[in-house]
């Protein structure tokens, strides 16, 4: 089977013969993508395209209906959830479209699907403003993973994902063209919501849809003010580092006697407001920045060898102080920190003035340090339900250990947003290659205990949520079959 | 059984009514908005009655309106087709405040003054608008998405999580409040409002005004209140002048409350004695005001205040402002009466800020670029002189958004509600108003009455996507029918 | 070439997080030069990348896929920059290159050689330069007032490119060599250096270059091999052991390049710039005396788990030679060195590279084009750099976009700088 000879032409006329191609490697080289569920089957689609704009995305989405042809959607597949599960699926590759454009005073950028969050940082360093780039990498593209996720640490102090989209430009799966926020009504961007109720809430949850209810195509989205002064980079491709102004910027490492002070610090901190990006730092992370500059291959080397040491150490609070605008805002962050550390008998110590992970994120601890040999579950919620949601998931990964390797400690992290009022925990598990199941099967059982105990997951699995979340994947399905009536929007 | 005997039944005699006397307060509101009489009054007391309530209209086709506050400016809550009003005001508990995630969760009934007494016994304070009606709900104000006074968030609106129900009787719990045995015995604790799955119900129940479903409690945000204040009414003759302080400001971000006023709202908002304070106020009071509240925070106050203090005179140097006052003419003491006036609602016993001047006041308000406000201004101040409205009376409110990304324009008209000529002359100028700024770029994200019409008659692809989603969660449309392109 | 299970693990280890196409993120400094892969930037499909080429590899591998027309063009089109490489060595430590170049011998040993690659086979075959030229006029621009050595220490490697195209390289290099009273030799029968060959994956012949080479260099008794042609360098620091499965310390001679060898000579004061050149300039940086050029080290595969290569030594990009040339330019008075937005290990490519140069000359031209752009936003008259085909495809490429950006060796800008 293959794509129809004359949907295939159609497709030739709506990019040019050029942009589109069924053959074999281009289209083996579509088949996967990014930290994708490893048990799921992904086929080769029947083509790929690469449009150019919007008018040609809505044409081919078009086709796609008119043939009844499944489309999906990628842009850097750096993605996990953007692969052919059909046979003949279309894959349209969005990255030449890369337009990007900034409104400086205003504070946000227009951006195509083909723009990376690195791509888009170094244009708006210079001019005294900055996005946040995600855990998962500056290459990342800003569209798909705004849409999709769009959180990172220094929403300790910008917010969260959902919030940065402002005005978006949405080719829907039958083709028609959604305009929201102010596009709908102003053409610009500067404003996300509305008109009237917010169809934002159709395009992402606490996680997107992943092209299942069409595509998008252009988003306005926030940028922050930032210091003035220049960052400059260090270092050599395996070892970069960001340098920061150390009259701006100070990161403390803090030791507490126990978890509970760390938590109590943190729910402090965002009273008082401070700060850039509050975390904890499992002794993992440790293991990744001593192991920097060796690879892969290095740090589970370093890890062999070190974990069983890092394990008598407990999990530290790092945080990023921001003097924005004045030595003497770093001086009282600096100075309040220290109050509450002193208040939790802590003790901080001053951590090397660079970065790696917050400004341009150039290390993607999960997926490229431990080489994808790993599973993680993510609750998203509450300070206090992230400490919670960990131990039950310590519980359970007994029950799977061997093979799923030692944590040494924990390897549990937690990323508290908008000062605190909500917190991402990530609860990573390794496993060697062959013992992939495990760590499968690890995840079946925490998400059916959470589920049970009133835990909030960042991806749920609607099979195991949905009957005790409000029946909620009725809802969607209802949304789907109304939007999609040919199923032809990455249909499972 | 007739609807009224069913109504009965679910909430108690006491709390239907279909007197006329008791319709005709709900058939009309603060708005030009055409009255409509509704069928019947329905007051219930929990979510299970409201349910009720909602599953009865959907059986018998018959329209439900629901309103929370006791007073309505936009005409959202006039059942355009009649049916059922919902009036949420018995619903008025404080459910829970949640210090650790620095939320409280409130029904319906809550208004701003009740909101703001309880989180100020924890030092915190409910994060508002500009000084709502001392009637006004708390959920209302979120639900409408009204601005909020601080500027220095990433949202627009502090409410997380809320119970709606939907026109099914199901009353569905959005982001992590979905959660079995929310909130005394699950994990989560309600404060994820994305979810549950891939969409967002509470971004669909907002800016509905009703037509989505009805929500019987919302989680919202509080915040730290300063533990000491230090205000700054910083005078400009031009807009124009007083928005590149705020972009100043905004980019160096500092301080909590930020705003632009007129002469004309800040007198009416600082007038004591009527109408001589606020004719005075008017005459000594500069075209234009920023107010800037710096906050010292929890910890250490003074020396936040001071940080603060410095960047803002970095900020008046760079464009050449001589002084930072911090008190104004005529009005000793106020500027540390304002940052209390500010965080909180206006006070019961006085005239209501808006309808002091005349009576009453018709509002034309949207989304802009603050470096857009000043041709706004122009633009319906002529509009207004054409219309024949004495430009004089105009109030402006530029409320800058989300570190001044963008702003929350306002024009109110003052007006005598009881001079028919100025009734006419308002009604005209608040259609001519809004289809002006329309044309310009204006964005009204929540369209009100006859200014829906023009928004959605634009937003084609819009209308019919949300038609899609109403058909869905209201297929019989008994959900405030009429309203927006429903 | 890697072996069949080496080749298997290392593609199939990708975990698609399409860095592979970027500049170091931290590296980053403009939206517009913010990628590195010239295959990627021109063709857009996921195929033209490492990230493409690994997966494509694992289905040719596995039976899955041939030898498409896309896949020859998407592998032919790499001008195996080796930027993929050192990314995915950030973190991921993929060989991504050497599954490129072990695709490009499974294709080549499949019969799918480019008829513009097999005459530069057939040329070599010849006359023992991939031009085709009479091997005899390998030295014919010697300048008459130049006489190397019948044997000194150090030997000038002097490469095809410098020999019959760009001629000027070589002089310069030898002029000034000769200016620093500086004894050199050359090899009377040097051979192509063989880089054509291998980038071409037509193993065998590139083979016979090296041991032909190699023996010639033992003969003339020399320790020290300097060469001004890039390509040549990494060819015999990384590409001869590697064919003859050794590591590079194992070979008998050292190589160095110009730079190097000129930098040290500076350093030691044994070489001063006394004359002026008043000119800003940017640096361009050639793949192969950059990120390239780390020393090669022998390793059979061995690993523990979860995924541990025992004894495996990293080439990650940074053991190339990046500050000589800019050591030399800051010395010389008068010249202001200006960065591109891509330059070190993140600079972009010239075009020339893998056989792209010779089968798809238009290709070549756009990536140099992209440069030359590059370069003109930084303010600067001239792009200097360190390798015949770098100058070559960089000076038609200013030349065709009229911006009259001058492209110069650095061997002539030293030569300039020279009494």
């Amino acid at each position: 089977m293959s794509i129809p000879k004359e949907a295939y032409q159609t497709l030739q006329s709506i990019v040019g013969p050029e942009w589109v191609s069924d053959d074999p490697a281009i289209c083996e080289a579509d088949r996967y993508c990014s930290l994708s569920d490893p048990t799921d089957e992904k086929r080769r689609p029947g083509c790929s395209i690469e449009p150019s704009s919007t008018d040609e995305v809505q044409a081919i989405v078009k086709v796609a209906n008119r043939y009844k042809l499944p489309f999906v959607v990628t842009s850097t597949f750096y993605s996990s959830g953007t692969y052919a599960r059909k046979e003949n699926s279309i894959l349209i590759d969005l990255k030449r479209m890369n337009k990007l454009e900034i409104d400086e005073k205003n504070q946000y950028a227009i951006v195509e699907p083909g723009v990376t969050f690195s791509a888009l940082q170094a244009d708006l360093f210079k001019m005294g403003l900055c996005t946040f780039v995600p855990g998962c990498g500056g290459q990342a593209s800003v569209v798909a993973n705004t849409v999709n996720m769009g959180d990172a640490p220094i929403g300790w102090r910008h917010g969260l994902g959902y919030q940065r989209l402002l005005g978006v430009e949405w080719v829907l799966p039958e083709g028609d063209i959604l305009k929201m926020g102010s596009l709908s009504n102003a053409n610009d961007f500067f404003w996300g919501e509305g008109p009237g109720p917010d169809l934002r809430g159709l395009l992402r949850g606490c996680a997107g849809h992943q092209s299942k209810l069409g595509i998008i195509t252009r988003i306005g989205v926030k940028v922050f003010p930032f210091i003035s002064e220049e960052l400059e980079p260090s270092g050599w491709s395996y070892h970069t580092t960001m340098m920061l102004p150390t009259n701006r910027f100070k990161w403390y490492n803090i030791r507490f006697y126990s978890h509970e002070d760390i938590i109590n610090a943190m729910f402090e901190i965002g009273r008082c407001e401070i700060a850039l990006v509050v975390m904890t730092v499992p002794p993992i992370f440790r293991g990744v920045a001593r192991s920097r500059g060796v690879g892969c291959g290095g740090f589970w080397e370093y890890w062999k060898e070190a974990g069983p040491k890092l394990a008598r150490k407990q999990e530290d609070l790092r945080v990023l102080l921001y003097g924005i605008g004045s030595d003497k805002r770093l001086e009282y962050e600096e100075k309040v920190l220290l109050d509450i550390v002193k208040d939790f008998n802590g003790s901080a110590r001053e951590a090397p003035c660079q970065d790696e992970t917050n400004f341009m994120a150039a290390d993607a601890i999960c997926a490229n340090v431990v080489g994808g040999r790993f599973a993680s579950e993510v609750s998203y919620e509450s300070i206090n339900q992230a400490t919670r949601y960990s131990k039950e998931v310590d519980k359970i990964t007994d029950a799977h250990r061997p093979p799923i390797l030692q944590e040494y400690n924990t390897t549990d992290w937690i990323c508290p947003y908008e000062l605190g009022y909500v917190a991402k925990m990530e609860c990573l598990r390794m496993a060697a290659a062959e013992d992939n199941y495990a760590l499968q099967e690890w995840k079946r059982d925490v998400e059916v205990v959470c589920a049970e105990r009133g835990a909030y997951a960042l991806v749920p699995n609607s099979d195991v949520f949905g009957p005790v979340w409000g029946n909620y994947p009725e809802k969607e399905d209802k949304i789907r079959a109304a939007f999609d009536p040919n199923h032809v929007s990455s249909p499972e | 059984m007739q609807i009224k005997q069913k109504l009965t039944k679910i909430v108690g005699a006491a709390n239907v009514s279909d007197d006329p006397g008791a319709l005709l307060s709900y058939s009309r509101d603060c708005s030009l908005s055409t009255p409509r009489m509704p069928n019947y009054i329905a007051r219930p007391k929990n979510t299970e009655e409201v349910q009720a309530v909602i599953k009865l209209a959907n059986e018998s086709g018959v329209p439900v309106v629901p309103c929370s506050s006791g007073i309505h400016f936009y005409g959202n809550t006039i059942p355009n087709m009649g049916g059922i009003v919902l009036d949420m005001r018995r619903m008025n508990k404080i459910l829970d405040v949640d210090l650790d995630n620095k939320m409280v969760r409130v029904e319906p009934g809550v208004t701003w003054g009740q909101l703001q007494a309880e989180t100020a016994k924890y030092k915190m304070m409910g994060l508002g608008p500009l000084l709502p009606h001392p009637l006004k709900s708390v959920l209302t104000s979120h639900l409408e998405r009204e601005p909020m006074l601080i500027p220095k968030f990433e949202y627009a609106g502090s409410m997380v999580t809320v119970e709606v129900v939907f026109a099914d009787g199901q009353a569905f719990r959005t982001g992590s409040a979905c959660v079995p045995g929310f909130p005394d015995k699950s994990m989560a604790e309600g404060v994820n409002p994305g979810g549950p799955g891939y969409l967002s119900y509470q971004w669909l129940v907002q800016g509905a005004q009703g037509t989505m479903g009805v929500v019987t409690w919302a989680k919202v945000k509080m915040a730290p209140k300063p533990r000491i204040d230090k205000t700054f009414f910083i005078p400009f003759e031009q807009l124009d002048d007083a928005v590149q302080m705020v972009y100043s400001i905004q980019r160096r971000m500092i301080g909590e409350e930020c705003l632009i006023l007129n002469d004309v709202n800040l007198a009416a908002i600082l007038a004591k004695k009527w109408p001589a304070d606020y004719e005075n106020l008017k005459r000594v009071l500069a075209p234009w005001t920023v107010i800037l509240v710096s906050g010292g925070g929890w910890r250490r106050p003074e020396e936040k205040i001071e940080y603060e203090e410095d960047g803002l005179r970095e900020a008046a140097a760079e464009l050449h402002i001589p002084e930072l006052p911090t008190s104004l003419p005529g009005l000793p003491g106020i500027e540390r009466e304002l940052p209390g006036i500010l965080r909180n609602a206006w006070p019961e016993k006085k005239p209501y800020w808006k309808f002091a001047a005349k009576g009453a006041s018709q509002d034309v308000f949207f989304y802009t670029t603050m470096d857009r406000a000043s041709e706004f201004t122009q633009v319906l101040s002529q509009v207004a002189a054409e219309s024949g409205y004495c430009i004089d009376d105009i109030g402006v409110y530029v409320q800058p958004m989300e570190y001044g990304r963008s702003c929350h324009f306002e024009c109110s008209f003052p007006y005598n509600p009881n001079n028919g000529d100025e009734v006419a002359i308002v009604s005209n100028l608040y259609a001519e108003a809004a289809e002006t700024a329309l044309g310009l770029g204006g964005y009204f994200s929540r369209p009100y009455g006859i200014i829906a019409d023009m928004v959605y008659e634009r937003a084609g692809g819009y209308s019919a996507a949300m038609k899609k989603v109403k058909k869905i969660l209201d297929p019989n449309n008994i959900m405030s029918p009429g309203r927006l392109c429903f | 070439m890697l072996k069949v299970e080496e080749y298997k693990h290392q593609a199939s280890t990708c975990v698609r997080c399409s860095y592979c196409k970027m500049v170091d993120l931290n590296w980053v400094k403009s939206s517009r030069f913010s990628r590195q892969c010239p295959i990627d930037v021109r063709y857009r499909y996921n195929l033209y990348s490492g990230h493409g080429l690994l997966h494509a590899a694992l289905a040719e591998l596995d039976g899955k896929l041939d030898f498409t027309p896309k896949l020859m063009d998407a592998l032919w089109h790499c001008t195996l920059c080796g930027g993929c490489d050192i990314r995915c060595k950030r973190n991921l430590d993929v060989e991504v290159l050497q599954v490129i170049e072990t695709l490009r011998c499974r294709c080549v040993e499949q019969g799918n050689t480019l008829p513009e690659h097999k005459m530069l086979a057939a040329n070599v075959k010849k006359s023992h330069n991939i031009y085709g030229a009479a091997h005899g006029t390998r030295f014919k621009w010697m300048p008459k007032d130049v006489k190397p050595a019948a044997k000194a220490d150090i030997l000038y490697f002097v490469g095809d490119p410098s020999c019959y195209r760009h001629p000027e390289i070589a002089q310069a290099t030898v002029t000034l060599l000769s200016k620093a009273g500086i004894k050199f030799m050359v090899l009377k029968d040097e051979w192509s250096s063989g880089h054509e060959l291998f980038a071409t994956a037509q193993l065998e012949l590139a083979k016979e270059m090296a041991e032909h080479n190699i023996q010639a260099i033992k003969n003339s008794g020399v320790k020290t091999v300097i060469t001004s042609d890039a390509e040549a360098y990494k060819t015999l620091k990384v590409d001869y052991p590697k064919i003859l499965e050794k590591s590079t310390e194992d070979m008998p001679y050292t190589v160095l390049h110009i730079t190097e060898y000129i930098d040290q000579l500076m350093q030691d004061g044994k070489i001063k710039f006394n004359r002026k050149v008043a000119m800003k300039v940017t640096y361009h940086d050639p793949c192969n005396l950059g990120r390239l050029a780390d020393p090669w080290y022998h390793w059979e595969p061995k690993y523990e788990s979860p995924n541990i290569a025992v004894g495996k030594k990293w080439r990650r990009g940074y053991d190339g030679i990046y500050e000589p040339p800019r050591n030399i330019l800051k010395g010389i008075r008068g010249i202001e060195l200006i960065e591109m937005d891509r330059h070190h290990d993140n600079a972009w490519c010239c075009g020339y590279g893998g056989g792209v140069g010779v089968a798809f000359p238009d290709d070549a031209m756009w990536t140099a084009g992209e440069r030359t752009e590059e370069a003109q936003l930084t303010g600067a008259e001239a792009i200097v750099s360190c390798c015949p085909n770098c100058k070559d495809i960089l000076g038609q490429a200013a030349e065709a976009d009229s911006t009259g950006m001058k492209v110069y060796d650095i061997t002539e800008v030293m030569l300039r700088a020279i009494r």
